[in-house]
């Protein structure tokens, strides 16, 4: 959605025709996210009238006979992610159409031989399904792939000119960008060597969500709310990501149990506040506490979020200690078996490695999979208005919502007696897996004494409005054939956001602790993030 | 976990991996509201987390389950501790619905949790899970042993818990059970708004007519003087009701102004305690008839009525009436017609009680010095 800055009125952004370039395209966010989340599309009849999709990558395969007709293996791994990850089940006459259309070049990232095939393959494509030439590259690869991919492009002449509306180029970067400040900025000017800032989408796939995006609608299209949302009215906010899984899927009927998927090799040394604080959860901040733009321009509201990372308060080594907690995972449980600590998983990951392949530390990982963290926004929405971050791993459910707290009622009336708890009052936006809103108030039960009950107002995306929402990629790919960049990160609001986390892990990497606080996997982390937030005479909330 | 049991009992409902609860949970109540029909209406105003230590009790309990929710509508987790199970935590859920308007119903659900030999333990991650945020969250621990005797079990479950409840009847060693509950209310109870908490027993809310009969008949309204003139307090009742008759004791003597100085247990049929009141000693009595209902019978208050010795006599007629007679003047019984509550009733009314009371806490201090005096 965008406005005309002129006029003021809604542009209306349709999805142009062009061809979805998946690097990475037989990878595992292809298989469970994107080539569902275009299936689905397709399904809704929302896809641009002549669109294909070629995928392009080292093939995950070792079968010859597979890799001799490339397309039809990756339809098979794409019908198979579908009907095992798709919104909607999978419908053979949909199928036949959006297979059709469906492509794989196998090719190296590094070799330009490859590209001029992918070039070819592409421009036979454009002539097949009348696609004028525009290109929409999804770069789901490995962060120090990026800047070889973006170079081949350039020099295989397979990026247009930014101002060629006809035959555009736009390019899709997938989280993590960089690691730290430093090779973020270096992934950044990579990009930017090949494609304009107005080519290039940093895509966070939680702006896509539903309720995500529901945020401005129910603070800006509300009357009620938006008096209310500030340090006035609001006595904190909590932000929370919690994740079921952890880093490594065991099967549980073998004896003992045995490693059948790992994220080890991505997570170890990069943690949660890099997986989820640096990028998710504050873009979800900068939502939740952003001005009111002046209009729903991409820029415009980006630049409203930018605003609420610049005032974010700087974290100073001092402040590390005491306003951030970090964790780790020990033994516990998951839906009753018995999951190992996330050291065990991470020696079991890398002792299948040779020696000399393993990373330092291996044995012994003081990588976080939990973090907690006290923030404060500088300004005068915000002066005093404590907002509590936490993710981590293998906490007892999926879920992740923002809570604000709004403030209690004076000590007079209901809330004067000490034997009698007001609850107070919370508006909570479910974000996963649930999509939704809550509010919790104070009632007085019926009878003839006054007494106080809390209630929850509730309201589900699914039930409400009958339908399964998109899936936030659905949305996310949609927007950028339409060339909305409204959901996706600018660079300044990346590095902005790197800047501000860049104290904690320096701090942390100067400490050089043996241990982290430890949690049992199945409870929601360690005590002294509980610690944390008590001593403000608050608490984290029960999800 | 182990699959689906094929030897689940018929109340724990749809057989459920535990990881797929919440969805079938959804997919039952999509079936409870039919095509192109209104949504229902999912109500549920606490999460009620209700251990059983056996599966007796959880078949017992479960009966009650659809009158609680209909007094107190809630997210029902039922926890078993089964020997006899499967290895591992099985799973099933119940949804019920009823029709509370035109097209609209209200379902509540319930989700059973059987835990096997060596599994207990491992019930409360379970339950982390299957809480609801936003709603307070109740504790029953609807087994026959007093709370602070259960070890880390009930502390890790009450982790998130505003409120513990629990059910004083038929407690096996009654002075230890009331000497070791009175001090672990003192540590249990959280009185800050953010932590708050309270611990219930069930046998008190049952006591509140017989509290209300009697301080009707000792007000000085209508019987000046005889509060102060109280020397001897006799209670009776059915097996297993001692703790009842025990707090009702200990409530009536804190309202007197009594102290307690020393105790004896007679043959485990009689307790005897020795008070000393504003006029002087004074005595209690509580005795164990043979049989009857896990009730009290009677209750006999012996003071001056109108400057001469008389007596107070108030008696359980039956389940729905308590009478009251008085000895030593002419006047005609009068009776006090109770409402009829079921036990499920009775917990669905507490449920929604979250307010901390002072009197019970107050009775339970006297109570354990009584039982002190009786353990010696």
């Amino acid at each position: 959605m965008a406005f005309d800055p002129g006029t003021g009125v809604q542009k209306v952004l349709l999805p142009q025709p062009c061809i979805l370039v998946i690097f990475g395209g037989d990878g595992d966010l292809s298989w469970r996210k994107l080539l569902p989340a275009v299936y689905n599309l397709n399904v809704d009849g929302a896809l641009p009238s002549h669109f294909a999709v070629v995928c392009f990558g080292l093939a995950s395969t070792k079968d010859e006979l597979t890799l001799s007709n490339p397309d039809e293996y990756i339809r098979k791994r794409a019908k198979d992610g579908i009907q095992r990850f798709s919104r909607q089940p999978l419908d053979e006459g949909h199928w036949e159409d959006f297979s059709r259309a469906l492509f794989f070049v196998p090719g190296s990232f590094n070799n330009a031989a490859d590209y001029a095939r992918l070039r070819a393959k592409l421009e036979a494509v454009d002539i097949q399904f009348g696609v004028p030439g525009s290109r929409v590259y999804y770069l789901s690869i490995p962060p120090q792939f990026v800047s070889m991919c973006v170079s081949q492009l350039r020099d295989a002449r397979m990026v247009n000119d930014p101002d060629d509306e006809v035959r555009f180029t736009r390019t899709i970067v997938e989280k993590p960008i960089g690691r730290d400040l430093e090779s973020a900025r270096a992934v950044i000017k990579a990009v930017d060597q090949a494609f304009a800032e107005s080519q290039t989408y940093r895509i966070d796939h939680y702006l896509g969500k539903e309720t995500v995006q529901n945020l401005m609608v129910l603070r800006f299209a509300n009357s009620i709310f938006e008096p209310l949302w500030n340090q006035k009215y609001i006595d904190h906010v909590q932000i929370t990501v919690a994740e079921e899984e952890g880093l490594v899927r065991w099967d549980q009927s073998t004896s003992p149990p045995t490693m059948t998927a790992s994220r080890v090799g991505y997570y170890e040394g990069v943690g949660a506040l890099r997986d989820m604080v640096q990028n998710h959860i504050l873009q979800i901040l900068c939502t939740v506490a952003m001005e009111p733009p002046y209009s729903l321009d991409p820029d415009v509201v980006r630049d409203a979020k930018a605003n609420v990372l610049h005032c974010l308060r700087p974290m100073t080594p001092e402040g590390v200690k005491t306003d951030v907690v970090r964790g780790q995972y020990i033994d516990g449980d998951e839906h009753g078996c018995l999951v190992p600590s996330y050291r065990h998983e991470v020696r079991r990951f890398f002792e299948q490695f040779p020696p000399e392949k393993r990373p330092s530390g291996w044995d012994n990982s003081v990588t976080e999979t939990y973090v907690a963290m006290r923030v404060f926004i500088d300004n005068w929405r915000w002066s005093g208005v404590p907002f509590y971050l936490r993710t981590g791993k293998r906490l007892p459910k999926r879920s992740s919502e923002v809570a604000i707290q709004f403030r209690d009622v004076p000590s007079v009336l209901f809330n004067s007696r000490p034997e009698i708890p007001v609850d107070p009052t919370v508006l909570t936006i479910k974000v996963q897996p649930e999509e939704g809103l809550s509010m919790r108030i104070a009632t007085k039960l019926p009878g003839p004494k006054v007494r106080i009950y809390p209630v929850k107002m509730e309201f589900n995306y699914a039930s409400g409005f009958g339908a399964t929402s998109p899936e936030a990629y659905e949305r996310l790919v949609l927007d950028v054939m339409a060339g909305d960049a409204t959901l996706f990160m600018r660079r300044d609001a990346v590095e902005t956001a790197w800047q501000w986390v860049m104290p904690a892990l320096e701090a942390w990497s100067r400490e050089r602790v043996l241990n982290l606080p430890e949690y049992r996997a199945g409870t929601w982390g360690p005590v002294e993030a509980d610690r944390l937030i008590l001593a403000d005479g608050r608490q984290w909330r029960t999800l | 976990m182990t699959s689906a049991a094929s030897v689940m009992p018929g109340f724990m409902g749809m057989p459920v991996e535990l990881r797929n609860i919440e969805r079938e949970l959804n997919s039952q109540l999509m079936v409870e509201q039919g095509r192109d029909k209104a949504p229902v209406q999912r109500v549920r105003m606490s999460n009620l987390v209700i251990y059983c230590g056996s599966l007796a009790l959880a078949e017992a309990v479960a009966e009650q389950v659809p009158d609680v929710v209909m007094v107190h509508p809630a997210r029902v987790l039922l926890l078993v501790a089964d020997s006899a199970a499967p290895p591992g935590i099985t799973a099933g859920v119940n949804v019920r619905c009823r029709l509370i308007a035109k097209e609209l119903q209200a379902c509540s659900e319930q989700v059973t949790l059987r835990a096997g030999e060596g599994m207990v333990d491992r019930l409360p991650f379970a339950v982390r899970a299957l809480l609801i945020g936003d709603l307070p969250t109740n504790l029953w621990w609807a087994t026959p042993q007093p709370p602070p005797m259960a070890g880390p079990l009930l502390f890790e479950l009450a982790e998130n818990a505003q409120q513990i409840m629990y059910d004083s009847i038929g407690w096996p060693q009654p002075a230890l059970g009331v000497a070791s509950t009175a001090a672990w209310l003192e540590s249990v109870e959280r009185t800050d708004a953010l932590r708050w908490r309270v611990a219930s027993d069930l046998n008190w809310r049952r006591l509140k007519y017989w509290r209300r009969m009697v301080a009707q008949a000792l007000d000085p309204g209508s019987a000046r003087g005889a509060a102060e003139t109280v020397t001897e307090i006799q209670l009776e009742h059915g097996p297993h009701a001692v703790v009842q008759a025990w707090e009702l004791a200990s409530w009536l003597t804190t309202r007197l102004g009594w102290k307690v100085q020393g105790g004896k247990s007679h043959d485990n049929v009689e307790m005897v305690w020795r008070f000393i009141g504003p006029n002087g000693d004074t005595r209690v009595r509580i005795r164990r008839l043979d049989s009857g209902p896990a009730e009290i019978r009677r209750l006999r208050i012996l003071n001056s009525l109108d400057g001469k010795p008389g007596a107070m006599n108030i008696v359980a007629e039956d389940s729905v009436r308590l009478s009251i007679q008085l000895e030593g003047v002419e006047s005609a019984p009068r009776t006090m017609t109770l409402p009829t509550h079921l036990a499920a009733e009775l917990v669905g009314r507490q449920l929604s009680d979250r307010d901390r009371d002072p009197v019970f806490h107050e009775s339970m201090a006297v109570a354990r010095v009584m039982a002190k005096s009786v353990l010696g």
